[in-house]
């Protein structure tokens, strides 16, 4: 079950015309709903006005090289909500921050030290920050998109 | 769920910005955990906007590091409703037939994620019931002691003092209930509690456009904002039947009831049920055309005084007396006492 697409989406960003020399970075939340539909059960993405806990939400950041250039060393930092809980699925490639976006690393490999002293592994609430580090050079125009989920606490 | 607490902190930076480079393409085992991830225990107070913005940083060809900010997407959190109810007696609350404001205790709790009334129900004709409890009152906890205090818990009245609890707190409930006389040993009955979001109650879901907490949105949770539970009384009843025997002993050595002969009277108590008898006492007047043989007076084998003293026992106004106190279910006591047949 594949849920996110692969990515990086070679496709241009609706509406992004202007020429600021930059990468546009928008980012914008969705919530997933379980519908029926036909008799069948569906999850749909919403435009959320209000949440509430337990509601789970799909935050996806977009990107565009709008420089006109190659760049290089492209890294999207995205700090989890303090209202939201990370749910361990995020686009490929993602590294995650459990100490306020100090260090990172691949969620397996980073470990907590509890109040007794003892050490267990990190799990997804633990997260604090993600991060992508985009391999190798981005083209003029290159558009992508990278997501995870969260459930509001 | 595991909550984040600033007590534990993250050990060795594994990584650093952009050491290690992962492809996007590279094949991740994070796509592939488990979607069910419940929420924290704490939950997200009613009113809390959620912000998210991401920033990225990339090198431009000449190697000057550029930062960058998305927009930022806000989302307000709004009040979801739910409610528990549970006994807070440890088990079936014993009472007595006709006893008068017997009281069971409930914790009512705010489930939800903002401040919240609720009206509270209570009902003593539930179905299975042994008996009918009458409800005299609902009672709020006022000092939070978890005892009912008449004086200070004032009675609760719907729709006046619907308590206000705070998310994810409690208050302790009191239902006074009166108990019907002529009930039998171990009649059960429960009297049930029921607490209703005042905002609004429904199936999962249901929603109250702009009457949450801060001025959003409320909806119910998966309590339907409408929970009910019981408590149990059980009657604790004892009763007591006394059987009277006698033997005569005659002078000669015989069993004849005549003149001068000796009568023993033996007096069995038995008690049964579950409950006790406060303040028994046993008791019997001496026949007329008998006299009383004094120093006669025994309990279960034991020689009772028959001045009222210490002893359970006293002979006065021809009548012998033995005060056996509070007496248990399934208890036996013999009382005897010698007459002479005039």
């Amino acid at each position: 079950m594949k849920i996110f697409p692969v990515a990086i989406i070679a496709l241009s960003l609706a509406g992004a015309a202007q020429a600021a020399p930059t990468v546009e970075l928008s980012s914008k939340i969705q919530v997933e709903k379980q519908l029926v539909v036909n008799g069948k059960q569906q999850t749909v993405l919403r435009d959320p006005k209000p949440v509430f806990p337990g509601d789970r939400l799909v935050i996806t950041i977009s990107y565009r090289n709008a420089t006109g250039k190659p760049v290089n060393d492209f890294v999207v930092n995205n700090p989890v909500p303090s209202a939201v809980q990370f749910t361990g699925e995020a686009s490929p490639g993602v590294q995650v921050s459990i100490d306020g976006g100090r260090s990172f690393g691949p969620l397996s490999t980073l470990k907590v030290r509890k109040a007794d002293g003892t050490i267990r592994a990190a799990q997804p609430v633990d997260v604090t920050h993600l991060r992508w580090v985009l391999a190798g050079a981005m083209a003029p125009g290159a558009t992508g998109s990278l997501s995870f989920r969260g459930v509001v606490r | 769920m595991t909550k984040r607490t600033h007590s534990e902190r993250a050990l060795c930076p594994i990584l650093t910005r952009p050491g290690l480079r992962i492809g996007l393409a590279a094949t991740s085992g994070l796509g592939l955990l488990s979607a069910a991830m419940p929420a924290s225990a704490e939950l997200t107070r009613a009113g809390v906007v959620i912000n998210n913005t991401a920033t990225a940083s990339f090198d431009d060809p000449t190697g000057t590091t550029t930062t960058v900010q998305s927009n930022t997407v806000s989302l307000r959190v709004d009040e979801l409703l739910d409610v528990a109810v549970a006994s807070a007696n440890s088990g079936d609350v014993a009472t007595r037939p006709a006893v008068q404001g017997e009281v069971l205790t409930f914790r009512v709790t705010n489930a939800g994620n903002g401040e919240e009334n609720f009206r509270l129900t209570a009902n003593g004709a539930v179905g299975g019931n042994g008996f009918t409890p009458a409800i005299v009152r609902i009672a709020i906890d006022s000092d939070g002691d978890g005892l009912y205090d008449p004086a200070r818990d004032v009675a609760y009245v719907a729709g006046t003092n619907d308590p206000l609890i705070a998310p994810e707190s409690s208050v302790t409930v009191f239902v006074i209930a009166n108990i019907p006389a002529g009930l039998s040993d171990a009649a059960r009955a429960a009297i049930s509690l029921q607490a209703q979001a005042v905002t609004g109650t429904g199936p999962a879901g249901t929603t109250f456009a702009g009457r949450g907490t801060g001025g959003g949105d409320a909806i119910t949770g998966a309590t339907t904002a409408d929970r009910t539970a019981s408590g149990f009384l059980r009657v604790s009843a004892a009763s007591v039947e006394v059987i009277k025997s006698a033997t005569v002993a005659d002078q000669y050595g015989g069993t004849a009831p005549v003149p001068g002969a000796t009568i023993t009277y033996k007096l069995v108590a038995r008690t049964t049920g579950s409950g006790s008898l406060a303040n028994l006492r046993l008791g019997d007047a001496i026949p007329d055309g008998t006299s009383y043989v004094a120093e006669s007076l025994d309990l279960d084998g034991v020689r009772l005084t028959d001045a009222a003293d210490s002893d359970a026992g006293s002979f006065a106004a021809n009548k012998v007396t033995a005060t056996l106190g509070t007496v248990p279910g399934g208890a036996q006591r013999v009382l005897t006492f010698k007459v002479k047949i005039n």
